[in-house]
């Protein structure tokens, strides 16, 4: 990549930082991003509602923490369909005024940033801090499909199973990267494919 | 800029301070279409010298027969909206420009909550054509000084039913802020359109109910201050502009024949925002485009609502 270039619709991340005149807070997270829910907590624990929604992962499990921690208002998850149902269900019941943070991996923060749309909340009103990888969700302008958890420059399609370049511009909307075939004008050669989002 | 010629098709007094003007288009031909929230520039010639104040368009969008302004008939006016309440009538010929959206409705919104105090009912009467049109959810709060200043009230309820709900201050009915936007579902909007303190109000409100940024929308049209008079540089018209006391920057610059930009000549757009080279006094801000760190840096001024206290200020213009 070019230096000094960068791709406006990029995400940029940050460190999740309570927003001192919310009404009530919601936060959501994935394995490695308990610990940036922990981070919150270090800061201050605020006086109004909090709801965490947290899904431990193989990778990372600070759940015995936040039990200790967060003793009111958390609940621990399985599956992110899981996460994103208890989600849904409980959006219903908030007003304007609550707070969403989230923390995990993109893939995870994406897919929660999807269902908080569904009920009118734009990205600006979301914080979102990016913990433990950075693989990414790609996708496949040829077939519509989006391959979950890519760390490589290059990755297949779980859709149509062509070698995507992975840019990186970014679709809100659809939450994830833009994957094209790399290989179209002379099908089989690949450069090197390697590993650049651990 | 380039301006659409109309003539006045009809006047009626609404309100003791309000009168509503229909416009037609000179050559009788139909007008842009426009969004719900846009306003238009009229030109007037008042005395020999050139007013151009900023209307919201309160009629229907998708009627592009005639434009409807309403204009309030301002105690401290500097002659505009004088000139539209006394000497304006059916049959005069004035010139319009385009009209410009600065306060659209956010389309993503699940809901919206309009807020108008007195004329700020305006921009709203167009963008409620919109949302019964797309059958969006909305309120409507109107506040007015008593009854009989409650410009449209009647036609409003036809149009909102019991979305609309109206504060008349003579009766002591007072809107609660607090209590409206504390309850309200996610994905709401919150519009205003009206005096100072209530906009300050209303936004502060907002904020300190954790509402984010972009879910809060407010317009309001400044007119330009009388202040003391000054002088001006224009460095690439190498000329120097005098600026009397109840004449703004713009129009003084304008007067010197000088063509400067500008959309909305309230302080509102940024359009006409121009350097400023040098000064040795205090640059006078009154808008509100600027951020307090560049109205800080004294390198910047909207020349169509702010004034300057010095000897010598240059703009590069």
């Amino acid at each position: 990549m070019e230096r000094g270039y960068w791709i406006r619709s990029k995400p940029v991340y940050t460190s999740l930082l309570w927003h001192e005149k919310a009404t009530s807070h919601l936060v959501v997270a994935q394995s490695q991003g308990g610990m940036a829910v922990l981070k919150l907590f270090q800061l201050m624990h605020p006086k109004q509602a909090i709801t965490v929604l947290y899904m431990p992962h193989a990778e990372a499990d600070y759940s015995k923490t936040l039990i200790k921690v967060v003793p009111d208002g958390l609940q621990l998850l399985e599956t992110e369909q899981e996460v994103l149902a208890k989600l849904d269900s409980v959006l219903h019941g908030m007003c304007m005024g609550m707070r969403l943070y989230i923390a995990g991996s993109e893939d995870f923060m994406w897919s929660v940033a999807k269902v908080a749309n569904k009920f009118g909340i734009e990205d600006a009103g979301m914080m979102k801090e990016l913990t433990g990888t950075l693989a990414r969700p790609i996708y496949c302008v040829h077939c519509k499909a989006t391959t979950h958890g890519v760390t490589t420059n290059i990755g297949e399609c779980s859709g149509c199973g062509r070698m995507l370049f992975v840019r990186d511009h970014f679709s809100r909307k659809l939450g994830a990267y833009m994957g094209l075939m790399i290989d179209a004008e002379s099908p089989g050669e690949l450069p090197d494919i390697e590993e650049i989002y651990p | 800029m380039s301006m659409i010629d109309i003539k006045v098709a009809a006047v009626e007094q609404v309100t003791p301070l309000v009168k509503h003007f229909t416009f037609v288009k000179q050559d009788g031909s139909p007008f842009p279409a426009f969004s719900g929230g846009s306003h238009v520039v009229v030109s007037m010639n008042v005395a020999g010298r050139v007013h151009r104040n900023p209307y919201s368009l309160m009629g229907s969008p998708v009627d592009t027969g005639s434009y409807h302004i309403s204009v309030r008939k301002q105690e401290q006016s500097r002659g505009g909206s004088v000139f539209m309440h006394e000497s304006v009538e059916v049959g005069t010929s004035l010139q319009i420009t385009y009209p410009v959206n600065l306060f659209s409705l956010a389309k993503k919104a699940h809901k919206h909550i309009l807020i108008a105090g007195g004329i700020g009912i305006t921009p709203f009467m167009s963008q409620l054509v919109d949302l019964n049109r797309l059958n969006s959810s909305f309120e409507l709060h109107y506040a007015f000084r008593s009854p009989e200043h409650g410009a449209f009230a009647t036609q409003l309820k036809t149009i909102c039913n019991d979305k609309l709900h109206c504060y008349a201050d003579s009766k002591g009915e007072r809107l609660d802020l607090t209590a409206l936007l504390s309850k309200q579902p996610l994905g709401t909007h919150v519009y205003v359109c009206g005096p100072n303190p209530m906009v300050v109000a209303v936004i502060e409100t907002a904020r300190n109910l954790g509402w984010p940024e972009n879910h809060i929308h407010s317009e309001q049209f400044l007119s330009p201050g009388i202040g003391e008079p000054f002088k001006i540089q224009l460095a690439k018209s190498n000329i120097e502009v005098h600026v009397p006391a109840e004449m703004s920057m713009l129009e003084a610059i304008e007067a010197a024949g000088v063509e400067a930009d500008y959309l909305c000549r309230g302080g509102v757009c940024g359009r006409c925002e121009v350097n400023v080279l040098e000064s040795d006094g205090a640059l006078l801000h009154h808008d509100h485009f600027l951020t307090d760190a560049e109205k800080a840096s004294g390198k910047k001024i909207m020349p169509c609502v702010s004034r300057a206290r010095c000897d010598r200020l240059v703009l590069d213009l």
